[in-house]
């Protein structure tokens, strides 16, 4: 099973620490003072309605529309989870379309190249972004680890059967209690 | 890496974290296992520490003492030895020729910490000889210290923060815990899963209300005609508690003759709520084992917040919700150190630890301690006066140390004018300010982070906070300035540490006696009262029902509704009532120089609105709109929400462009002295030219942060050998 980050909307506050947490992790070790209005680009989202408040992401679906939707094999199955391989990536935006979450975009970064020892500019390089679930960083992923109200938890099989067997020892409690 | 061990310089919890330094900078936070915060941070704790960096994003850091001869001249880099000398001398001629009730000073609840306010209360007491000393507990909780102290006898919440996870019931009332302590809206939630009722009560849908068993939308300016009903309905259902009222009270005949009027009929015509969920809140609230109130600046900040804290206590005791574990009164404190501000005594009316100013022994007590013959007997003028004062002649130099009341007391324009009225202003701080501006002296401050002390956390809990770096330019601990100020002005005072500073004020103050720094060692937390060294402080207070009054019993108090001040008309016809968000803190002047709090929100901040008021005005969500009242007008983004209620738009206090206290009224509660501002009477306008607006946001703002950094860059040049 894929992993993925779900989000608990009972307990959202509507902070965007995870929002925070998400831009510097994928800063390349900026940190805090790299960041900045333009180029702040978390790969989840704190949505407020009128009745809701919750992070949104990518779900890392087992079938997923992005993937499919990719005319060049850009977006993979790796480690659990969906991947983009950027440097695949067109910018051809179907993914975006594609995702029914609202958490595919498509951003563009300078491009650079070195090339004997000088840096070359190649005018932009689109990326496809999205959660990628901090892979690499040992501490799993940082919006997790931040939430101050522990309302974002990583799923793997693992809680996923925890999950479901408290559900249906919910379910088979509320049976019993029907049929008394 | 090195790791520091702090406390969060933001809201009132205390959460404990430890500063990352690499090469002499702080470079990170990590949240440690304190006992308030149990190793949480919100978005302040974990991404609020750059500014001390001097980062420039909004204003830059002090750096040295900086004098203005004339107030058309421009400031100047001055050393220690001149700055110190001067403000000595200014301040002992204008305490000869007009008394020493002439001179207002400030303590600070921000970062600088218990043990400066100590020092700045002894300084304005026995030095300059006058009771003029407050800090901005005025603008915030100082109705609940007024009410409480009344009531119960103690003006602190009554119970502690790790508590609230484990009662029953939870009645929020004019609190955005969400936006003002995370780390607590954490607790609501825990309690919540636990089983506990969450009951809410406020205009808006916070995200509170959100995760509410029910949520009271009252009418703006209608709290104490809610807090009368809720007793009404707890007393005619018989709801109460008879016995605990019978031991443990006073005053309910004559309680029960004003709440009398107060059905729940009677109140929805002044709340606008059905008189049903007035009854079915009380019904939750009194059936609960185990009930707590808490409540914040939707209670304090109006012409009656004294009342309506008294008349909350009231619910509390009516139901014995009092002197046992999981229950109780809390009024949650906003700024990181404004229980401790009022613990040490930066108050008008009080010494350190809660001792009053008219009592002749106290007096004598202090006088002995610190050396002087007697100390001044008459209660000080309160911050909110001081711009009446200051036009009137009365007040003629003011002090004011690590607060930026040119941003954050209501109606500005008055508040600028106080200033110029004033023949000398010093200004202490870690930051350029708008405050400072009006200085004729400014003395530069280390910063959070780069010293030590201790401070009190909304639940009275005393904690250590240390140094992580060293502080960068000519610039010195704040009780070292004041104590240099001290000796220069014919008062030798010195302190080698802060330790110093504390053992001498636990020993003066009964209820901290207990309070040593070894036990707030690492992660230890020290709730007061503490009066033994073999206590472990009082996690809640009132135990064995025995409040702090005489005869010991609490007091039952409820008075008549008044309606708000300002006057809504066809010209100002909506409600203007200011607020929080969660990523800025106070005037703005730590948080808008951190680079990840400035990224998610910037000038001219927003005023929220119903799409119902919106849609009338012709407004679209994410426009520049003006708004406008009697006294100020400015300009500001729309951000139009059902969340928002109609008839009322919101706006947050720290923007320097949408600056909602030019528009907030000088109306204050007749016993605290806190101001209204959560009701002034305002005009939203549509800006047909929204390019236009834009630009003028943007010219304002780079003049305004221009004016600023200038002022200090060009003092430094002036004067390179102190540079």
């Amino acid at each position: 099973m894929n992993r993925f980050v779900t989000a608990n909307p009972s307990k959202c506050i509507g902070c965007r620490t995870c929002e925070v947490a998400c831009a510097l992790a994928h800063s390349d070790g900026a940190g805090v003072e790299g960041l900045a209005p333009d180029t702040f680009k978390p790969r989840i989202r704190m949505v407020r309605t009128a009745d809701v408040s919750t992070a949104v992401m990518c779900h890392h679906c087992e079938d997923a529309p992005c993937v499919n939707a990719c005319p060049n094999n850009a977006i993979v199955y790796r480690q659990n989870s969906v991947q983009v391989e950027q440097e695949r990536c067109l910018g051809c935006k179907n993914c975006v379309l594609a995702c029914p979450f609202g958490v595919m975009d498509v951003v563009t970064v300078p491009a650079v190249r070195s090339f004997a020892g000088m840096t070359l500019s190649l005018g932009v390089k689109a990326q496809a972004h999205k959660c990628d679930l901090c892979v690499g960083r040992d501490a799993g992923p940082a919006c997790v680890s931040v939430c101050p109200t522990s309302a974002l938890t990583l799923m793997d099989r693992e809680a996923m059967d925890e999950t479901l067997r408290r559900r249906r020892e919910r379910a088979a409690q509320e049976a019993a209690e029907v049929a008394a | 890496m090195e790791k520091h061990m702090a406390v969060c310089p933001y809201c009132g919890t205390g959460c404990k974290l430890n500063l990352l330094v690499e090469g002499g900078k702080v470079v990170g936070a990590e949240p440690l296992n304190g006992v308030t915060n149990e190793g949480e941070l919100c978005l302040k704790g974990y991404f609020g520490y750059d500014f001390i960096n001097d980062t420039k994003i909004l204003t830059p850091r002090l750096r040295n003492p900086m004098l203005r001869r004339s107030r058309d001249a421009a400031f100047e880099a001055v050393s220690w030895e001149e700055a110190i000398q001067y403000a000595a001398t200014k301040l002992s001629a204008i305490k000869a020729k007009y008394g020493p009730d002439s001179i207002m000073t400030t303590g600070s609840s921000r970062g600088t910490g218990n043990e400066t306010n100590y020092v700045m209360q002894k300084f304005t007491r026995a030095v300059l000889g006058t009771n003029n000393v407050d800090n901005c507990a005025r603008v915030c909780h100082g109705p609940s210290v007024a009410g409480l102290q009344v009531t119960l006898g103690n003006g602190a919440m009554s119970n502690s923060i790790p508590e609230i996870e484990h009662t029953k019931c939870v009645l929020v009332f004019g609190y955005n815990v969400a936006d003002s302590h995370p780390v607590i809206a954490k607790r609501i939630i825990k309690a919540k899963e636990r089983g506990a009722k969450i009951i809410v009560c406020d205009p808006r849908k916070i995200e509170t209300a959100r995760l509410a068993d029910l949520w009271l939308p009252l009418n703006n300016g209608s709290n104490m005609a809610l807090v009368n009903a809720f007793a009404n309905v707890l007393i005619n259902e018989g709801l109460y508690n008879k016995e605990y009222v019978a031991n443990h009270t006073e005053g309910f005949d004559e309680y029960k003759a004003i709440v009398d009027k107060y059905t729940p009929e009677y109140a929805e015509a002044i709340t606008g709520l059905p008189a049903e969920d007035i009854r079915e809140a009380m019904r939750i609230y009194a059936a609960a084992p185990s009930a707590t109130i808490l409540w914040g600046m939707g209670v304090t900040q109006w012409g009656q917040g004294v009342d309506v804290v008294k008349g909350l206590s009231g619910l509390a005791l009516l139901t014995g919700n009092l002197g046992r574990p999981n229950v109780g009164v809390g009024p949650v404190r906003g700024q990181n150190n404004v229980q401790g501000s009022c613990d040490m005594g930066v108050l008008p009316t009080e010494f350190p630890g809660y001792q009053k100013v008219t009592d002749p022994e106290v007096r004598a007590k202090f006088a002995k301690a610190w050396g002087v013959e007697s100390l001044p007997d008459q209660i000080g003028c309160r911050l909110t006066d001081v711009p009446h004062l200051a036009e009137t002649g009365k007040l003629k130099a003011m002090y004011v140390m690590g607060e930026d009341p040119a941003q954050t007391e209501p109606d500005l324009a008055l508040v600028r004018k106080g200033f110029e009225a004033m023949e000398f202003v010093i200004v202490q701080d870690i930051f350029m300010t708008k405050t400072a501006m009006f200085a004729d002296l400014i003395l530069p401050a280390t910063s959070w982070g780069e010293h030590e002390g201790v401070f009190s956390a909304a639940d009275r809990s005393f904690q250590r906070f240390t140094k992580a770096v060293d502080a960068k330019g000519d610039v010195k601990h704040d009780w070292e300035i004041i104590s240099l100020l001290a000796t220069a002005m014919g008062y030798p005072m010195h302190y080698n540490n802060t330790k110093e500073i504390w053992d001498e004020l636990r020993e003066l103050c009964p209820i901290f006696y207990g309070v040593t720094y070894e036990k707030m060692e690492g992660l230890g937390a020290v709730p007061w009262p503490c009066r033994d060294l073999d206590s472990a402080g009082s996690k809640y207070l009132y135990e064995g029902n025995v409040f702090q009054r005489p005869g010991g019993k609490g007091l039952l108090f409820a008075t008549e509704w008044r309606p708000p001040r300002d006057q809504l008309t066809e010209e100002f016809p909506l409600i203007l009532c200011t607020v929080r968000e969660v990523g800025h803190y106070s005037c703005r002047s730590m948080t808008g120089n951190c680079a990840a709090l400035q990224t998610l929100a910037d000038e001219p901040g927003y005023v929220t609105m119903n799409p119902k008021d919106a849609k009338a005005l012709g407004i679209r969500d994410q426009e520049l709109v003006w708004v406008s009242s009697r006294r100020g007008k400015v300009i500001s983004r729309a951000s139009v929400t059902d969340r928002t209620n109609k008839g009322a738009v919101y706006m947050t206090y720290q923007w320097w462009i949408g600056a909602c206290n030019e528009l907030t009224i000088h109306a204050v509660d007749p016993i605290a002295k806190t101001p209204e501002y959560k009701y002034a009477a305002v005009r939203v306008e549509a800006i047909a030219d929204q390019v236009w607006a834009e630009n003028h946001v943007q010219q304002e703002y780079a003049k305004l942060k221009g004016g600023l950094s200038n002022a200090v860059s060009r003092a430094v040049k002036k004067a390179p050998a102190y540079a």
